[in-house]
């Protein structure tokens, strides 16, 4: 009986989930809201911000996709990211592989280093980038810009990793070397394509660290190798021009398209399984 | 110790199928396994028994390349294999948890091997399904793994292994993750395919049913030391250890001081008796010893009933439990311990009611002597002694 009592009690206001949950909610859209207002924006007939548009129109994608230096931009953006990810990934596998199957002294200690990007913050890697590459003649080059980003993004893909590594049974290697596997074709027969949802993850993540990056880009880029942040950076700074809210847009569908394929991949795997 | 050179003791196991010289295995302070030696005979079935923890997994781990022997050599066939890398080893090894790739069908899994090997399309069909066959699973080729149930999963591993033929096959606790029954099937399974192929198994397991069972010899291990090694039956009438002697079978093991020798030891023993033993060199008069009758060599007799056995102590009924074929009789002797008796189930004999007083006797042929030290229960740690 007393216990019914101090139930009762506890649950005494029915209302009191339903109060959470619609505040939680309307945080929830407050915060995002300056992010979807883009998306009206973008549609907009005129060479300024209007919200709402007065009429509907792909006039600003025009202007993105055909009339301006923007097209220029966002390739340049793709082929860093891409590089970057295939760099990150090929260092970030290799590391999480040494740290987490093999077995020497220090290895917490190598893999705090491993991570150490991570804890810095990125306008500190930014300005140590910018001075480094500046001796080496690196600054303003692609080239210098993967490097930056690959820094970057290669903490993330270890730890994606290394958790992805944990999950493949050492025993599956040691029975591959045991019939006769050479490390290399164990690698390539077995634990890569076990690893293989952990590749999409890193890859599809590494990508969008190194698409998505203005600070670093900013120091280490120059206005013929900029990155497509960091000239929507300059371009608010000077012309505010409503071009950004179609790129936006883009942005959010591109980032929106990744995350949902990568997880659609992951799921048919574990189905595969 | 001295580095030996090469002595004629070594020449002498060359030609072993497997000689571990001198081994030993440490992790930091953690001995996984002291300083052994062991040979394997080409064709034997060599099972490595010993409670978790004992350096089973370690000793296998050495022989398959998997860890490095912290010192010590390592011998296939004559050559000196220490440094050489598992995939050079020409091994082949069944885990527990049957390590088939999951992303593999079952054909391709126990084709790896022959890939790896080179071998033309045409003979590698030909040879997965001749050892499909072998282990009675012809139709499952185009399946996944996961699609198997354990126990076929586990004859898949065995035919991924025998498929390419290699010098020894290791097993860690093959048949640990499946029921008791399944488990019964596949060691017979396992014991015709070793017959039937001669090839040379090393089997880990820590239940000692299975190893009495399927070995023609067992290394019995402990705290990373070999106890004793032999053939099934030498280790189960002659324990030479109290840990031995409590590790295989039951045991009713008594305190006792050596008394008297002759062609039979005679003890003195706590329960205020003096008991009959077979000789044994760790007999000498005044010794603390421990003395050891299996269950099943004892007669259980009722008060007056003569029985002519050489050792006879009085106790009083506890309890009776029928097992099938055998039934169990604890009886209570009169400083308090407990007496198993294990006699076969006769209808005429149905055994004394509970509290009635009653006497075990056994013969001098049945008792062993072991060193006092050493048991199960008691030093453990790998600490020197
Ligand atoms: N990689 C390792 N690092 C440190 N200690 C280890 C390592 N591997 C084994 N050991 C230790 O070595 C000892 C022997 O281990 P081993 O795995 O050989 O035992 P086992 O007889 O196979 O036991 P189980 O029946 O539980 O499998 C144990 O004390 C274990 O803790
Ligand atoms: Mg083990």
């Amino acid at each position: 009986m007393a216990q019914n009592v101090r139930e009762s009690s506890v649950g005494g206001r029915p209302g009191a989930p339903l109060a959470a949950a619609v505040s939680a909610w309307v945080i929830y859209l407050f915060l995002i809201m300056p992010s979807l207002v883009v998306i009206p924006m973008s549609f907009g007939d005129k060479d300024e911000f209007m919200f709402p548009p007065e009429s509907l129109s792909f006039y600003l994608y025009g202007q993105y996709f055909f009339e301006s230096t923007w097209m220029a931009t966002t390739l340049q953006s793709f082929e860093v990211a891409i590089l970057t990810t295939f760099l990150s990934l090929l260092f970030g596998v290799t590391a999480a592989y040494g740290v987490v199957r093999g077995n020497f002294p220090g290895k917490r200690f190598v893999t705090l280093f491993l991570l150490s990007p991570i804890l810095v913050p990125v306008i500190v890697v930014a300005l140590g980038l910018y001075l480094y590459f500046s001796t080496l003649g690196l600054s303003g080059t692609t080239f210098g810009l993967v490097l930056g980003h690959t820094v970057h993004a290669t903490p993330f893909v270890i730890v994606i990793a290394m958790a992805g590594l944990r999950h493949v049974d050492p025993n599956l290697e040691a029975a591959a070397r045991l019939m006769g596997a050479s490390h290399v074709l164990t690698l390539r027969k077995v634990t890569l394509p076990l690893l293989k949802p952990t590749l999409i993850a890193g890859s599809l993540f590494a990508f969008l660290i190194s698409f998505d990056e203005v600070v670093i880009a900013y120091f280490v880029s120059n206005t013929t190798t900029e990155t497509l942040p960091v000239k929507m950076y300059s371009a608010i700074q000077w012309e505010i021009s409503p071009v950004l809210a179609a790129i936006s847009t883009l942005l959010i569908v591109l980032s929106l398209v990744i995350c949902v394929s990568g997880t659609a991949l992951q799921k048919d795997d574990e189905k595969g399984e | 110790m001295v580095l030996e050179p090469r002595t004629e003791g070594g020449s002498e196991h060359r030609d072993r199928k497997v000689w571990l010289e001198s081994c030993a295995k440490h992790y930091g302070s953690v001995v996984a396994l002291a300083e052994v030696e062991l040979a394997v005979e080409d064709g034997e079935f060599l099972t490595l028994l010993g409670p978790s923890g004992s350096g089973k997994t370690t000793l296998l781990n050495l022989i398959a390349g998997m860890v490095q022997p912290t010192s010590g050599r390592i011998w296939i066939d004559g050559a000196d294999i220490t440094r050489v890398p598992p995939s050079k080893r020409g091994i082949g090894m069944v885990f527990q948890n049957y390590a088939l790739m999951p992303h593999m069908t079952v054909f391709e899994n126990i084709a790896f091997p022959l890939r790896v090997r080179k071998m033309a399309e045409a003979e590698i069909r030909r040879k997965v399904g001749e050892v499909l066959d072998i282990v009675r699973l012809p139709d499952v080729g185009k399946r996944k793994p996961s699609e198997l149930s354990g126990g076929q999963q586990q004859r898949i591993a065995i035919a991924r292994c025998i498929v390419y033929n290699p010098s020894i096959i290791l097993m860690d606790e093959p048949l640990g993750a499946l029921d008791k029954k399944l488990r019964e099937e596949l060691q017979l399974e396992l014991k015709q395919l070793h017959t039937q192929l001669g090839i040379t198994v090393l089997y880990v397991t820590h239940d000692q049913e299975e190893a009495l069972t399927m070995s023609d010899r067992i290394v019995l291990l402990n705290h990373g030391k070999i106890e004793q090694m032999g053939p099934p039956d030498e280790l189960y009438f002659q324990p030479r250890t109290l840990f031995a002697a409590e590790f295989l079978g039951d045991s009713n093991i008594f305190d006792g001081t050596v008394a008297g020798l002759g062609e039979f030891v005679s003890v003195y023993s706590e329960p205020g008796a003096s008991m009959m033993a077979r000789p044994a060199p760790i007999a000498e008069i005044g010794k603390a010893v421990k003395v050891l009758v299996r269950p099943e060599n004892l007669t259980l007799l009722r008060q007056c009933e003569e029985s002519g056995l050489a050792n006879r102590l009085s106790a009083e009924m506890v309890d009776s439990i029928i097992l099938g074929g055998v039934i169990k009789c604890y009886v209570r002797l009169s400083d308090d311990t407990t007496v198993v008796v294990q006699e076969l189930t006769k209808a005429e004999r149905a055994p004394p009611p509970p509290g009635s007083k009653v006497s075990v006797a056994w013969s001098a042929e049945d008792t062993l002597i072991l060193p006092a030290v050493g048991g199960m229960t008691e030093g453990g740690g790998t600490a020197a002694a």
